[in-house]
């Protein structure tokens, strides 16, 4: 018992910035309850009440990697009831993170009404409602928080751009899906029950026998097959193997299959569907995020100088990610027009994927000298800007003129952001790089 | 004599069609440290992790306190300590969170010791395990190991990351443990100098099965390098029993034996006339020579 | 008080047990002086208590040593004088084998040997 209220309590204070986090989200949260018990209710309280669960929730962001690192390594097998105590750490977890929204609900629902709890004394009808509306929200709170986990796995496990992008697309995927259900107030708490159920046993049954598990399957060696134990080889150039970016075909899987799982759970809108391939594309040129912490072992092997060697990860990356481009290309086309969407929209999508692409891949051409604040705000801007687009042809009758402004303005800051790579690249500092971290990541 | 530590019969594991281990047979006795010797990829971590059980055996059996590695129960898990080649700390936590995270899981955690040896050894408790150095993050494994008093401490290269000021001070932490006559230390290491201070017990593990286990006095005093003079023809016809490697220059030859006796010298001098006498050799060199 | 190896190809153990037999025979150690406590040397030279141990048994077996209870091991009070010179004289003998030798394969006769034998001698006594 005592292990797992210290993992708990280790998940949401592991760094200074997630105790911050965690107890600042907790304040907010306690301030909206008693604003919300006294005063009538006003949008301010709600988005401060909001900002106290994600607040609180992004405390214990670490919770996955530790709980992963703490699984993989010899630690779980060893330590006295190890992986039962860190599974149960998992779900407390959950939980905790969860009440608070279960707890706001029907407070927010009763001040949002206009009523007071002396009136819900004298119906019990609307008590029960409203009591049956907290466990509602914490259990669904339980099934996203899940989800948002895992989302918080990809990004914190795999430290470069690529893992935050594909992060967010497990976030953006879950918003919609499962809050759907939450808006069209379909979920009931013996529902949302059942499937906590069946998710947790799953997990946990498989969290709990997977060493077993793998040693089982290490005796099987079934030849070709990656997973069970043999090593798979890629071959190819020097300069593609040590940046990476030898084999895009497993970049492409992991990119297609979510654009057939938002095409045909019936995303409705074919802004949000474009919006989806418009990051999608940017994923797509993240990689070469690690490329200046990779290429130090090019420039110890060959002999060319930093600006040459700049040509030619420029070009390596050219080599794949113009085979993604091209897929996620021929995707929008065909998913397009079978779903019937407008001819403007494919014609401003074209364009804006391969913007996508372009821009990020030479923004992660840029981090030579670790991710500061010049390359996380223009990400976050590239980022709106291509998130506007799919927004504005929304519209009934999208205003295609600035779209096409906002398009070439963005082909302008990619041949800019092109020279600046170069030049950098020219003055480029392996110490600043910490090659450490990749070799890091690796054992992650 | 009490119950053993570890047992093993007949071990052995395979990785597909590479037989890494084949049939080892051993025991751990309470009090015993061993050092545990090969060349790289001589299968000396996948022995230790079969020891514990972090990976099933091919064949044979081995077990821990009386009990199946793979079916180690809490209680016994307490009473075992093991350090990582590669340490498994949690970056983004401090020192003192890490300990206290591990420290939750063992009913019997010696705080004030652990508390000690930070100072001692240099542990930054507040500092954060991202910042720390190679040779800091090692001590921190070991640290981890320590706290909870295990009576079955296995270590995988421990030391191999720090400075030798560092490694005294390891070495005299694990004199302190062997102390009691009750824990038993197994430890893998490429430092021979370190395993010479601290083993009463040597593995030598060669060609996946264990070339040399005995005793490291034993060992000295049975692998020695003879010093041979005496005529060329003599010197190139002698058969000696248990020879590991002969040169010859001339009429002076030297032979590296396994099996020696203090009677073989006599009885060499006797036999064939010539002058014969023997230098013992470290155990880097006793290495060097098992392995040529 | 000891200067131990523990690279030397002589086990640990059997150079503690010469050394404290030297150490007996020439008097350094007198009968009833304390040793150092398994811990302290086994500390002091970062070896296994177990290998200081061993030494000491063997030399309580010996007669050399006394046991205390409570106390660290001390030198027998009645060590034999009668097997002084014996002793003593074995200890020195693997080092006089080695000069002879040496000086053999030198080639120098042993009238030789025994003047420089000398001289060092007298030299030392200045």
């Amino acid at each position: 018992m005592r292990a797992i209220a210290r993992l708990v309590y280790s998940y949401f204070t592991s760094t200074p910035l997630t105790r911050a986090l965690s107890v600042g989200g907790l304040v907010l949260c306690a301030a909206s309850l008693l604003v919300l018990t006294s005063l009538p209710q006003s949008e301010h309280m709600l988005a401060v009440a909001y900002a106290g669960l994600l607040a609180f929730f992004l405390g214990s962001a670490f919770m996955p990697l530790m709980v992963g690192k703490l699984s993989r390594g010899h630690a779980a097998r060893l330590l006295p009831h190890g992986r039962v105590k860190l599974l149960v750490s998992m779900m407390l977890t959950v939980a905790l993170v969860a009440l608070p929204a279960g707890l706001l609900t029907p407070f927010a629902y009763v001040a949002g009404v206009s009523g007071k709890w002396s009136d819900l004394q004298r119906n019990p009808q609307l008590l029960d409602f409203t009591i049956n509306l907290g466990w509602v929200i914490f259990t669904s709170s339980c099934i996203l928080a899940g989800w948002l986990y895992l989302a918080m796995y990809f990004i914190t496990s795999q430290r470069n751009v690529a893992g935050f992008a594909k992060g967010l697309l497990v976030v953006v995927i879950i918003i919609v899906v499962p809050t759907r259900e939450v808006n069209d107030l379909s979920a009931t708490t013996s529902s949302n029950l059942l499937k906590l159920a069946v998710a947790w046993l799953v997990f946990g049954g498989l969290y709990l026998v997977w060493p077993r598990l793998k040693g089982a399957m290490a005796n099987w060696r079934i030849p070709g097959l990656p997973f069970f134990g043999a090593s798979s080889r890629t071959s190819g150039r020097e300069v593609d193997l040590i940046l990476g970016t030898a084999n895009p075909w497993v970049y492409i899987a992991a990119q297609v299959v979510p654009v057939f799982i938002a095409t045909f759970t019936g995303l409705a809108s074919a802004a949000i569907w474009l919006y989806f391939l418009a990051i999608m594309s940017a994923v797509t040129g993240a990689v070469s995020g690690q490329a200046a912490e990779r290429s130090r072992a090019l420039w110890l092997r060959s002999g060319w100088s930093r600006a040459e060697l700049f040509a030619q990860v420029e070009k390596s990356f050219w080599r794949h990610n113009s085979f993604m481009l091209g897929v996620l290309l021929l995707l929008m086309v065909g998913m397009g027009s079978y779903s019937g969407f407008p001819t403007s929209l494919l014609a401003a999508g074209l364009p804006l994927l391969i913007l996508g692409t372009v821009l990020s891949t030479y923004l992660g051409l840029m981090i030579t000298r670790g991710l500061g604040w010049t390359e996380s705000l223009l990400g976050i801007s590239i980022m709106l800007a291509l998130m506007a687009v799919p927004l504005l042809l929304q519209a009934q009758n999208p205003n295609l003129v600035l779209v096409a402004a906002i398009e070439f303005k963005l082909l302008l800051l990619s041949l800019v952001l092109r020279i600046w790579a170069r030049r950098r690249w020219t003055h480029i500092d392996w110490t600043q790089c910490r090659p450490s971290r990749v070799a890091s990541a690796r054992n992650a | 004599m009490s119950d053993p530590a570890v047992q093993a019969s007949h071990l052995g594991k395979a990785f597909g069609t590479r037989q890494v281990l084949d049939d080892l047979s051993f025991e751990v006795a309470p009090g015993d440290v061993i050092g545990v010797l090969g060349k790289n990829g001589a299968g000396k971590t996948t022995l230790l992790e079969l020891m514990l059980g972090f990976t099933p055996p091919t064949a044979g059996t081995v077990s821990v306190f009386g009990q199946a590695s793979q079916q180690l129960s809490a209680g016994n898990k307490a009473r075992v300590g093991f350090v990582p080649q590669q340490d498994e700390l949690i970056d983004q936590l401090s020192v003192a969170d890490q300990l206290k995270v591990i420290a939750s899981f063992y009913p019997h955690w010696d705080g004030e010791f652990i508390d000690r040896l930070c100072g001692e050894w240099g542990v930054n408790p507040a500092a954060r395990i991202k910042s720390l150095s190679v040779g800091e993050r090692q001590k921190l494994s070991i640290l981890l190991a320590f706290g909870h008093r295990p009576e079955l401490l296995v270590l995988d290269e421990p030391v191999a990351s720090l400075d030798p000021m560092a490694r005294r001070q390891f070495l005299e932490q694990l004199v302190e443990a062997s102390m009691d006559g009750n824990s038993s230390v197994i430890f893998s290491s490429h430092i021979v100098s370190d395993i010479e201070r601290l083993a009463n017990r040597i593995w030598i593990l060669k060609d996946a099965r264990l070339a040399w286990q005995g005793d490291l006095d034993s060992l000295k005093e049975c692998v020695v390098r003879l010093h041979i003079r005496g005529g060329a023809e003599t010197l190139e016809a002698m058969a000696i029993s248990g020879e590991l490697s002969r040169r010859r220059d001339g009429d002076f030859m030297t032979v590296v034996l396994r099996d020696f006796t203090p009677a073989m010298q006599a009885d060499l001098r006797g036999r064939h006339g010539v002058d014969v006498e023997v230098e013992s050799l470290g155990l880097e060199e006793i290495f060097l020579e098992l392995h040529r | 008080m000891f200067i131990l190896n523990p690279q030397s190809g002589i086990p640990i153990y059997r150079q503690l047990l010469e050394q404290v037999r030297r150490m007996v025979a020439s008097g350094q150690l007198a009968p009833g002086a304390e040793l150092p406590s398994v811990r302290e040397l086994a500390l002091k030279h970062a070896v296994n208590p177990m290998t200081v141990s061993k030494a000491y048994s063997l030399l309580e077996a010996e007669g050399l040593l006394e046991r205390n209870r409570g106390r660290p091991m001390t030198v027998a009070s009645r060590v034999r004088n009668t097997s002084q010179l014996s002793r003593r004289i074995e200890q020195i003998q693997p080092l006089v084998e080695q000069t002879v030798l040496a000086a053999k394969q030198l080639e120098l006769s042993e009238t030789e040997l025994v003047k420089t034998v000398r001289k060092n001698w007298e030299d030392e006594d200045e």
